[in-house]
């Protein structure tokens, strides 16, 4: 097994869902205030700072990324932000915005 | 005269490993690494007809049970904590503990993918809503299905490597190893529909 | 010590033992078996591809041609383009990075040899699928409005008017398969279900193996291998394995897109119902592109190991060609919609697809301009391994020079979809990957036969192929620009197109000869050719410090690797002005190093053989039968037998035993690697410092 030094602690990976499951339920009401308020562009970038606070706490606690080697680092994010710009310049070829506001 | 022998793997006897990743691990990530493309694909697939309106109802976006699948996002989230538990446990030698969260984790998978199973009996039966409704709900059904046949793979390497603990008293090295691949790509489905669930279900508007 | 394979199963099954007979081959994982077999079944799809282009030009070389009737025209095609990329140029690359990477990086095998041989007999068996269409596909004629077939323009059924066509119901959508006329409304039949299941196999034997050659060249690398040391074959083959690894996907999910389309009745690309065919086109192109240097680097790998070699100097430029290489790899990702100039996409994405493809210029210019740096004042020995090489330099230019004409989109408008991008691309995938393919197997072949092909008859094929792939392809050139269209079934008299079609077609018959030549030259090669010893061609790189025919274990005691071009600084110092010198004890050197590759003193821990990868191949086109023919209750049980087969192959590949063998030698054995492992450990820190700048 490989060397499991400076990894999170049983505690503190129930600290982390705990974290997770917060952000979650922001998600949810986000989704019902804008409902009522009709937010547009704020929802979604809101939304969308969320969804990404918990893949990078996913991915860097739980998946260990944080502790692990820098090359799967660069593999992971690599892959990442390729399919994040190729799709992205597909979408914007196709004539849609990344994602509708609203 | 040379002696060969033979095994299955090179890689725990003989060779080194110049990055010091053991070869299965830096596979698996490398593996992974790929899979943003494969639901890169299907995302953006989604995206570009989920408001293309004019085609027969319903779209998706007008029937999604937020409720239900905050619900079952919620438990897919806290299969990660299960699983993190599940390979901490085993890195203390606790096989016991490792045990139970791998089979709470699979739990938690199965439970998710019955509510899958449970969403999309109810899109066909109570809304009509099948593959060939309009293209949006396509791309919906290949999504969100590709996502719950990772969850389904994923679930029965769990129970394999469940199995696996039972008979054999407990997880050897080698699977010690698969079980933390296991997990790196467990997490990685969640991550996948944590990208889902904001990007499809949440911020997805019917077309007007 | 007589440690040998035996030992205690504790399996079901007992594992594969025979070293010999066809068995060895089935259950084989040594990588070297495996490049062999991938050589052969590449080389036996290259004559079935070859045969489709030779009806092809049969049937062009006349005006108003009815050899073959439409139908098995747009067949041949479409199998001709789809079998040399996917079922020849792919698996002879991979042929040559399965036997030669871990030579070359100085490793005993790959980081995964049962994924290995898992990659392998998931490929043979996609193309066998594929092929399968032949037999079972069916081609039916467009569903038209009368429900019999014809819509205005379409084919009538039986594949029309005309003579030869009895490959009329195989996949004629071409290789890009374009929807919707790949899609179920325009072609009915089964065939393009072959052929979109089919390239799926194919795809999934390919990813498997780009992860294990990624794993392979950032794990097993000998000890001071370091990264900017590697040959710079092995740096092609990483790029490679990257481009396949994040290209594949994409084109996974479209062609899912198009199964599901076909078979369980999706929208994706129906127009009528809401879809988006230019979505196809996209995804196509995304994947079609990075393809395209994927087909490519391999081949300059290649050649950038031969140049230097028959130049007697180091590559020019060693570190430019690689980095070169890879931003190749990397702007490749950023061009794809030049294919697509002619689809209507928006004036701002022309342009900056456009330029995008000009700058893929730059690096491909720098690692010309490199090749000619290393033969500059070079001692060139022209043997055939070089002459393609050089073949491959001259065509390659050319091919990429025609290449740029398409970046300026005026031109490319009049330049699509007509015999000019047919020039380009056959000058860069025939001029290019197929003559640095023919280099590297005359360059390589003392690797597997300890013998060297004939280098008379060998001058013979390359000048049979350099005139032929000429008379072929150059005369594409001018009848493009004069109009005459692809994949065009018939062209007037009037045309005035007829003379430079039958030059072509007679190109197309003097490579033929080519290939039959070098066949010959293979088999009585291998049987009666002159004994290679340890270092036939005076190289540079470490694969050639280990006798020929490679010995199972490839290197006797792990090789450490003190610079770049390790082997030729065994041979060679320099003198007061630079120039190289052979030292005198060379040959002593040469014969030692033969005498210990062959005599090991210490066992060889070797990957043992394994049933469970073929097993696991063998499922996987059993469930796409299945999925074809879903509708009938045969096929459901065919998916459920083809899934039980593959998860109970997975299964017992799971518990296939770790034995830990031997423990009277492991201990002393263990020291000696625990030390590799430090120094290893060392190496890989400056490795991945050095590699910042790299990526």
């Amino acid at each position: 097994m490989s060397e499991e030094h400076s990894h999170p602690t049983p505690a503190q990976y129930w600290k982390i869902a705990v974290v997770l499951a917060i952000l979650t339920a922001i998600e949810v009401a986000l989704f019902y205030i804008d409902q009522e308020l009709q937010l547009g562009f704020l929802n979604a970038a809101l939304l969308i700072s969320l969804a990404i606070a918990k893949f990078i706490i996913v991915v860097g606690w739980y998946m260990h990324l944080r502790f692990e080697n820098p090359l799967l680092n660069r593999f992971f994010t690599g892959g990442f932000i390729l399919a994040l710009s190729l799709y992205g310049i597909v979408l914007a070829a196709l004539g849609v915005l990344v994602i509708r506001g609203g | 005269m040379t002696d060969i022998i033979h095994e299955p793997e090179l890689d725990h006897h003989g060779e080194h490993e110049s990055t010091g990743i053991e070869n299965r691990k830096l596979g698996m990530w490398i593996f992974l690494s790929s899979e943003f493309l494969f639901f890169g694909a299907l995302i953006s697939n989604y995206l570009l007809y989920s408001n293309r309106g004019g085609f027969p109802s319903p779209y998706p976006a007008e029937i999604y049970d937020i409720p239900f699948t905050s619900v079952s996002s919620f438990v897919l989230l806290m299969s990660s904590l299960t699983m993190v538990l599940a390979h901490n446990a085993l890195s203390r030698d606790d096989q016991n503990g490792a045990r139970t969260w791998l089979f709470a984790t699979a739990a938690l998978g199965s439970v998710f993918l019955g509510g899958q199973v449970f969403e999309f009996t109810d899109f066909v039966v109570e809304y009509g809503m099948t593959l060939s409704t309009n293209p949006a709900a396509s791309a919906f059904y290949l999504l969100t299905g590709f996502h719950g046949a990772h969850v389904a793979i994923g679930v029965i390497m769990l129970l394999s490597l469940w199995g696996i603990s039972r008979r054999q008293g407990g997880l050897s090295e080698k699977h010690g190893l698969n079980l933390e691949l296991v997990g790196l790509y467990w997490h990685f489905v969640d991550i996948i529909w944590i990208v889902i669930f904001t990007v499809v279900y949440l911020l997805s508007i019917p077309p007007v | 010590m007589t440690a040998t394979a035996e030992r205690p199963s504790t399996t079901i099954f007992r594992r594969p033992r025979s070293t010999e007979g066809i068995w060895s081959w089935i259950t084989t994982v040594d990588h070297k078996k495996i490049g062999i077999m991938y050589g052969y079944a590449a080389f036996f799809f290259f004559l079935l591809g070859g045969i489709e282009a030779l009806l092809l030009r049969i049937h062009l070389a006349q005006a108003n041609s009815e050899f073959l009737t439409a139908g098995a025209y747009n067949a041949l095609f479409t199998m001709h383009g789809t079998t040399m990329i996917f079922l020849f140029v792919m698996p002879v690359s991979a042929a040559f990075i399965n036997y030669m990477l871990p030579l070359l990086i100085g490793a005993r095998d790959v980081a995964f040899p049962r994924l290995n041989a898992l990659s392998w007999w998931i490929f043979v068996f996609g193309g066998i699928f594929l092929y399968s269409t032949f037999i079972f596909g069916t081609s039916l004629a467009p569903i038209g409005v009368d429900g019999v077939g014809g819509i205005d323009g379409n084919l009538p059924p039986g594949g029309g008017p005309g003579g030869f066509n009895f490959l009329a119901d195989s996949p004629d959508g071409g290789w890009f398969g374009y929807q919707p006329n790949a899609g179920p409304l325009y072609s009915s039949g089964t065939a393009l279900d072959f052929w979109a299941l089919g390239l799926q196999i194919l795809g999934l034997a390919s990813l498997i193996s780009s992860v294990n050659f990624i794993v392979t060249v950032f794990n097993m690398r000998a000890v001071g291998m370091r990264l900017l040391r590697m040959p710079v074959f092995a740096w092609m083959a990483t790029v490679t394995s990257f481009l396949l690894l994040f290209s594949l996907p994409i084109i996974a999910v479209a062609l899912f897109m198009v199964t599901f389309d076909r078979q369980f009745g999706t929208l994706f690309f129906l127009a009528s119902e809401g879809g988006d065919p230019i979505l196809w086109q996209h995804l196509f192109w995304l994947f079609g592109h990075p393809e395209v240097y994927i087909l490519i680097l391999p081949a300059m790998g290649i050649v950038s190991e031969v140049l230097p070699v028959f130049s007697k100097k180091p590559l020019f430029g060693y570190s430019a060609v690689v980095f070169a290489g890879a931003a190749i790899a990397f702007l490749g990702f950023g061009v794809w919609a030049h294919h697509m100039f002619a689809s209507g996409i928006t004036p701002v994405a022309q342009a900056a697809f456009g330029l995008a493809t000009m700058t893929i210029a730059i690096p491909t210019g720098i690692k010309i301009f490199n090749w000619l740096g290393t033969m500059w004042m070079g001692k060139i020995r022209l043997n055939t391994p070089m002459l393609f090489a050089i073949g491959f330099v001259a065509m390659f230019t050319i091919g990429g020079l025609s290449g740029v004409t398409h970046a300026i989109v005026p031109s490319d408008w009049q330049q699509t979809d007509t015999y000019y991008i047919v020039a380009h691309f056959h000058y860069v995938l025939f001029g290019g990957a197929i003559f640095g393919i023919f280099a590297g197997l005359y360059y390589w072949f003392p690797k597997l036969s300890g013998r060297v092909m004939d280098d008379r008859l060998g001058k013979v094929h390359f000048w049979l192929m350099m005139i032929g792939f000429n008379l072929t392809f150059a005369p594409m050139h001018w009848l493009g620009l004069q109009g005459m269209v692809r994949r065009t079934w018939k062209y007037a008299p009037e045309t005035g197109l007829e003379p430079w079609n039958v030059a072509v077609s007679i190109g197309a018959f003097i490579i033929a000869l080519g290939i039959l030549v070098f066949m010959y030259n293979w088999w009585a090669s291998r049987r009666s050719g002159e004994l290679s010893g340890l270092d036939p061609w005076d190289a540079r790189t470490i694969e050639w410090t280990i006798p020929n025919p490679t010995p199972e274990y490839n290197f006797a005691v792990a090789p450490t690797v003190a610079r770049l071009d390790h082997f030729w600084h065994l041979k060679y110092d320099e003198d007061d002005e630079g120039r190289a010198v052979r030292k005198p004890d060379a040959d002593e050197i040469i014969s030692e190093l033969e005498y210990n590759g062959l005599n090991p003193a210490t066992p060889i821990h070797l990957p043992a053989p394994s049933y469970f990868p073929v097993l696991m191949a063998l499922g996987i086109p059993i469930i796409a039968y299945g999925i074809i023919y879903h509708e009938a209750l045969w096929g459901k049980i065919a998916i459920a037998v083809g899934a039980l087969i593959s998860l109970s192959a997975l299964i017992g590949w799971g518990i296939e035993p770790l034995e830990e063998p031997h423990a009277a030698d492991e201990g002393e054995h263990d020291e000696v690697e625990a030390e590799l492992v430090a120094t290893a450990g060392e190496e890989a820190v400056m490795d991945v410092d050095g590699e910042e700048d790299d990526e």
